[in-house]
Formats: structure tokens, C-alpha cells, sequence
């Protein structure tokens, strides 16, 4: 039978804690989760029918959700959602070859846990304001002058939002910055995105040690209070999902 | 007072697990095997980055995914 792979665990000399923690667990649709073993390495499993295998919430909160309970308890690396392999024998293989980059991602994130931080631009006063800029931006260039009044005010309503995209994006830069100075006590490992979505501006991942987690909240609480226009979201801890940096062979 | 900063509304917290359940993680080269919902089963390359709920609703409605 097909394997579903949930996690790659450390599990050093801890090999009896995983099995006993697994006996009270049940992976998606209630299947039986089980251990297998390469020399410090583990990956928990479970069997499945591929054809049973479907890709809807309550599987992938099912799926979340063990990885989140191991997490706990190991340091580990989650296995993206419907990754399967034909038998046991195939995946010992697997963690015998990749052993070393396994083991390096491991290390990456021992003892850490990931938070996200989303800057939602929800303020209707900040959005104003850029897109008067962007619009007094846009009437100082007549680059359309003399053409045809449709295209020229097609090319006009695009340059704006053009500007006003831009404008966003340039918004993040000084807020990332300070973002990055704030948080640097806590020496977080970060991974920023600008402008990810139509309300969000910046979305921040990042690894942070585990017991860092009050000081976080308070430096984001800080942050919050400092960019009252703005809404920050923190979320986590989660388990180190964006900072695998491996593809199996 | 932690409630202002850490939200703990469900629907974010769900889009966020999807996110991280479906967008993140190890890959492993070989098929990533899905069905989604009740259409029929779908195997996707691994090379396919699955762009989590987006990715699933364009194969749920039949249109067709960059691969």
C-alpha cells in the first residue's frame, strides 16, 4: 500500500517517545500513523489509497494538525500536502540518500518556530493619499497628449493604477526596514514579500528561537501602536513550513 | 491584551494553514497525488506549485493550471 509522508523527524535517542506518541494519534481520514526509521532520522507516515487522497480542508487541517502535535515534541521538517511514496523500503532509501541536506535543514530550525507577520493597508486615509499622489504624479506628465481622448484615458487610468502599484510597493520599503531594526534583538531569520495581495503590502515570515515568543509579541504590539494606519497580523507558532529549503530525490 | 496583536480569527488561521500545508514544506520529486473534492483524481507533477485554494478552485472548475 501507498505511504502519505507527513514529516521528516529528528528523533535522535527518542526513538520510544515517537512511537508512543503516535499510538494516541491518528493521521488523515483516521488512518494509523507509524514511524519510519533511518538511523536519527524518522518519517512519520500513514498508509493510503491514492484514490482517497483528496486535497480539501478538513484533510489539510487533519494533515496540519499532526505535524503541529510532532512539532511539539521533535524538531522536524513538514512534507508538503500529498506526497507519497510506494512502500516503506522506498522511503528508508529516500532518507538514506538525502541524509545530509535532511540533516542540514534540521539543524536550520532546531529549536525554532516559524511566525508570519501580514501588513494589511486597510486604512481608507493612507490609500487616499496615495492615490492623490499617484494622480497629481500622472497629470504632471502628459505622455498620452494629442491622442485619441479613449485610448488617452485608458492609458491614463492605467498609468495610475501603474503608480499606485508602485507607490504601494516603495510604502513597504521604510516599513520592512523598520520592521527588520525592531525585531533584530530577537535575531530572527526573515523572509519578506512586498505587495503579496490587494490589501496586504508586506508579508514577513520568520524563524525566531521558541522561547522568544512574549518578546515578539510585545515588539509587534510596539510596531502596531507605532503604525496605527496599518493592521498587523502575527500568526504562528507554526511549525517551519517556508524554511525547508530541500527537494528530495 | 494579546488578542489585539495575534489574530485568532478561524478563517485566517485556516487560509494560513492551507497556505503552508499545500504552498510549503519538502518536496518530494516523484507524482504529488491529489483529487480534489468530488471530480476525479488528479496527479500532479511535482515541479507544479500549487498555489494553494487559487490552484484548487481552477481544477475544480476545469481551467487549466501552469505547470
Amino acid at each position: 500500500m501507498d505511504q502519505m509522508i507527513y514529516s521528516i523527524v529528528s528523533v535522535k535517542k527518542k526513538q520510544r517517545e515517537l512511537n508512543t506518541l503516535l499510538v494516541g494519534m491518528k493521521g488523515v481520514s483516521g488512518a494509523d500513523l507509524y514511524a519510519v526509521f533511518f538511523d536519527d532520522l524518522t518519517a512519520v507516515v500513514s498508509n493510503i489509497k491514492k484514490a482517497s487522497l483528496v486535497a480539501n480542508r478538513s484533510n489539510a487541517i487533519e494533515y496540519a494538525r499532526v505535524i503541529e502535535t510532532l512539532a511539539q515534541h521533535f524538531t522536524l521538517l513538514p512534507v508538503r500536502f500529498g506526497s507519497v511514496m510506494e512502500s516503506t523500503d522506498v522511503i528508508i532509501k529516500m532518507l538514506g540518500r538525502n541524509y545530509h541536506e535532511i540533516q542540514r535543514n534540521l539543524t536550520k530550525v532546531e529549536n525554532k518556530v516559524e511566525f508570519g507577520l501580514k501588513i494589511l493597508c486597510d486604512s481608507e486615509k493612507i490609500k487616499t493619499e496615495l492615490i492623490a499622489k499617484a494622480e497629481a504624479d500622472t497629470n504632471t506628465e502628459p505622455a498620452f497628449a494629442g491622442q485619441n481622448s479613449i485610448y488617452r484615458k485608458y492609458l491614463d487610468k492605467k498609468l495610475k493604477e501603474h503608480r499606485f502599484e508602485e507607490m504601494l510597493i516603495s510604502y513597504a520599503d521604510p516599513i520592512i526596514k523598520d520592521i527588520t531594526s525592531h525585531l533584530a534583538q530577537l535575531n530572527p531569520i526573515h523572509k519578506f514579500q512586498k505587495r503579496p495581495s490587494k490589501t496586504n503590502i508586506i508579508d514577513d515570515v520568520f524563524l525566531l528561537e521558541k522561547d522568544k515568543k512574549e518578546e515578539l509579541i510585545q515588539a509587534v504590539e510596539e510596531l502596531q501602536n507605532q503604525y496605527a494606519g496599518l493592521r498587523l497580523l502575527l500568526t504562528g507558532p507554526w511549525p517551519p513550513y517556508n524554511f525547508v529549503d530541500i527537494t528530495i530525490k | 491584551m494579546h488578542d489585539n496583536v495575534i489574530d485568532r480569527s478561524k478563517d485566517i488561521t485556516i487560509l494560513e494553514v492551507l497556505d503552508r500545508v499545500l504552498n510549503k514544506g519538502v518536496i518530494l520529486t516523484g507524482d504529488i497525488v491529489i483529487s480534489v473534492a468530488d471530480i476525479d483524481l488528479v496527479y500532479l507533477g511535482v515541479k507544479l506549485m500549487l498555489s494553494s485554494v487559487e490552484t484548487m478552485e481552477q481544477i475544480k472548475s476545469g481551467k487549466s493550471v501552469n505547470v
